[in-house]
């Protein structure tokens, strides 16, 4: 079963923690990080949202409106057939805020500013209500796999209308409180690095990062394309390498691709050496002959940190070019791009492949 | 040419019952889960009567056989309660459990259990028990939590629109079926009480202390209510392929957005009639075919203004039998979707129209009222399922009888 009609990304809108929010640049400036945190590098909102809003939207509610805006513009697209969001952890700083006044108040005299700030769907509501899309709306929570069910409801709505564009966006943010709860479960570094090197770093667990990125999607292609999703997969807790190792075999057959055409893969390693095993195992059997990019050091690790991976994916179909900073293997990258396949896991236990073609 | 989808099999727990004969049996006899609260620990047990699960956590790890299980929240127990009954009634074998995909929905997942020791995880000196608890902030730890209970690896995906949450999560299965990606697919929603919840629509000036009153004009807010429904969707193969004999039909659905205000819907009702518009189209269905609706009806100022007006307006002069069902069971939010799915279904197969309690005053600004009496022998062949949230989601699912 392939994802059927190829899917167009024809617009993205993007930020990192990289100056990544300007369509025209390609990771031409470099944000390094000494703190195992990592915070997007915002553009002025007031470029994309209106003053009266912006100053009632807390922070992550700016930068994924911004990241939207700037993919409509981008794929030239007025009022999209629906608006799909996906995130990790959603708004947790709002949650905290609430939950903190629920309890220093001790039940009583509360606002509900930050419990409406809070929920899930936020965002998807905001950009909907911000550019009057009343159409297909919905939000994935589904932690390492949120995404990628956004995605994959996008490409179903897309095989339903093919010249219908959807708007799917992913956010998370770095927020203390995921910082620290996650902490117990080691899901970062104990020691400090320097983001850059989170791939010579020895250690459990990664660094924290963040981002919000839109893609427009369409059955259709247009002037503004970046480049062709063929389909996209989902592995959930692969009992052990072969079981992963097999799905991806089958995920490039059942879309005709061998390995030998695949001109470089994306892989999603976190610098957490115990949980990087499988895809370290890729690199040395199914994928050992294919050039390698990484990403992870740019942006950290998130629920929804595919979307970055994706958009570097669809940025060297469309510049033809990879830069020095994500190249991660000394084996010679073609001069001509034509397929990229991103693997990516989070914790080791969401596990997705994205198979991406030059149009 | 996309499939059919049926529905085999369901399960559900509400304040009204912890499965279906016992929902069933509460919405023949009029009774309600609305009261004090007693298992939430909050300073509102008193003042801002709910519709709670007299149930305690242990007695629900007791009856779902989880009693070693670690990290399961209210959520996780609720839904994997519903989901029991839901893959017995649709008699699936373990390897099809395997192959299905798992598609759950909540507002707020394991947030009971992470407020409750929220002091304690964030403090990383201290250690104990409550660790185990430590990712519930998570919305979708708890859909991991159950497919890894049941064994679920082939897709899995958790949605949150809101009180919209699970009807979306009823679409994306069935599109997931029509698409060819999965044959089977498990869809519904789970929601426990919360104090976040409980205070966060106390701070919205929404719940109303007194057993709610949908669409009457004296109503005056809503009653919260807890709760986990699942229904199975199998794809027309599939059902050939065994021999199996549904329960209905999954015609069509609908998903909108009012894009009006965050968490308010326009007064004319548009998101609402563009949902419900849009599932009689996917499921190739005029307005008059419509038997039967079972309302949003959350006996807010607001909702019932809204979707009234929608159902007035696409229905015009053919307003179908339409009720709530939100004075049984409260509103369950996330579950919502799910579980007035499933008592739309039991409406179908047992034809039977269920009463909208409460109801004495008609609203000035509509010309419709709802069914206030049980009516049996009703005549049922397509029923409409609404479920509205904040940020303007619209979503309704259509079923209809086999």
């Amino acid at each position: 079963m392939t994802g059927k009609p190829p899917y167009f990304i024809n617009g993205i809108g993007i930020i990192s923690p990289q100056k990544t929010f300007d369509n025209q640049q390609f990771l031409t400036e470099i944000s390094a990080y000494e703190h195992n945190v990592l915070n997007c590098v915002t553009p002025d909102f007031k470029s994309y949202i209106n003053p009266l809003q912006l100053r009632r939207l807390n922070r992550m509610l700016r930068v994924g409106l911004s990241a939207a805006i700037i993919c409509l513009r981008d794929a030239r697209v007025n009022t999209p057939e629906g608006i799909i969001t996906a995130t990790g952890y959603g708004f947790l700083e709002e949650t905290e805020k609430f939950l903190t006044e629920v309890f220093e108040r001790q039940e009583k005299q509360l606002t509900p500013t930050y419990f409406m700030q809070g929920t899930y769907n936020a965002l998807a509501g905001l950009v909907a209500l911000s550019i009057k899309c009343t159409g297909y709306n919905n939000t994935y929570v589904s932690k390492g796999f949120a995404f990628e069910n956004g995605m994959r409801d996008a490409m179903l709505q897309v095989a339903g209308d093919l010249k219908a564009s959807y708007l799917v966006g992913a956010f998370d943010e770095a927020a203390s409180v995921q910082y620290i709860i996650n902490s117990r479960e080691h899901h970062y570094k104990t020691e400090l690095i320097n983001s850059l090197s989170l791939f010579e770093s020895h250690s459990t667990g990664s660094i924290q990062g963040e981002g919000a990125a839109f893609f427009s999607i369409s059955g259709t292609p247009s002037d503004t394309t970046w480049c062709v999703l063929n389909d996209l997969h989902t592995v959930y807790r692969p009992e052990d390498a072969e079981t992963l190792t097999n799905e991806l075999a089958a995920f490039l057959g059942t879309n005709k691709t061998t390995i030998g055409e695949i001109d470089a893969w994306i892989s999603g390693i976190a610098g957490d050496t115990s949980r990087d095993v499988l895809l370290t195992n890729l690199e040395n059997s199914l994928l050992s002959k294919t050039p390698q990019i990484r990403f992870k050091h740019l942006c950290g690790e998130y629920c929804t940190a595919a979307s970055f991976a994706l958009w570097l994916g669809a940025s060297v179909l469309k510049h033809q070019h990879i830069p020095e900073i994500v190249k991660g293997s000394t084996l010679r990258f073609p001069q001509q791009l034509k397929t990229i396949l991103v693997v990516n896991h989070y914790m080791n236990r969401n596990y997705s492949f994205y198979l991406l073609k030059k149009l | 040419m996309s499939q059919r989808v049926f529905i085999t099999g369901y399960g559900i727990i509400t304040s009204i019952g912890k499965n279906a004969e016992e929902n069933f049996q509460s919405l023949v006899h009029r009774r309600s889960g609305f009261g004090e609260l007693n298992m939430l620990e909050t300073i509102h047990q008193k003042n801002l009567p709910s519709c709670e699960i007299k149930l305690h956590d242990q007695e629900l790890r007791a009856a779902t056989k989880v009693k070693d299980g670690v990290g399961f929240t209210r959520t996780t127990l609720l839904g994997l309660h519903a989901l029991h009954e839901a893959l017995e009634s649709a008699q699936l074998s373990p390897s099809e459990i395997k192959q299905a995909g798992l598609i759950s929905a909540t507002t707020t997942g394991g947030i009971r259990e992470f407020e409750k020791y929220f002091y304690n995880l964030l403090d990383l000196q201290q250690d104990g028990d409550f660790v185990q608890f430590a990712d519930t902030a998570n919305p979708g730890e708890h859909c991991e939590h159950l497919a890894d209970q049941l064994g679920i690896k082939k897709y899995i995906a958790t949605i949150s629109t809101a009180c919209s949450s699970s009807a979306n999560a009823i679409m994306h299965g069935a599109q997931l079926i029509q698409g060819g990606h999965l044959d089977c697919a498990i869809c519904g929603g789970t929601e426990a009480l919360s104090k976040f919840t409980l205070n966060g629509f106390n701070a919205l000036m929404i719940i109303d202390p007194e057993h709610c009153r949908p669409f009457d004009s004296s109503r005056n807010g809503l009653n919260l209510g807890e709760g986990a429904a699942y229904v199975v969707l199998e794809s027309e193969a599939s059902i050939v392929r065994k021999g199996k004999q549904p329960l209905a039909e999954l015609k069509g659905y609908g998903n909108a957005n009012d894009a009006f205000h965050q968490t308010a819907s326009s007064p004319e009702g548009f998101g609402a009639m563009n949902a419900m518009k849009a599932a009689l189209k996917t499921g190739g269905i005029a307005t008059a075919e419509v038997d039967y609706i079972n309302a949003h009806g959350t006996a807010t100022e607001n909702n019932d203004l809204s979707e009234g007006a929608g159902i007035q307006k696409l229905f015009s002069d053919h307003v179908p039998y339409f009720s709530s069902t939100k004075p049984y069971t409260g509103h369950t939010l996330a579950a919502a979707g799910s579980i007035e799915a499933v008592f739309g279904l039991m409406a179908l197969q047992y034809q039977k129209v269920w009463p909208n309690l409460n109801f004495k005053q008609q609203m000035p600004e509509l010309n419709i009222r709802p069914i206030t009496e049980i009516i049996h022998q009703a005549g049922l062949k397509n029923v409409l399922s609404n479920s509205f949230g904040f940020g303007g989601n619209t979503s309704s699912l259509l079923f209809g009888s086999i």
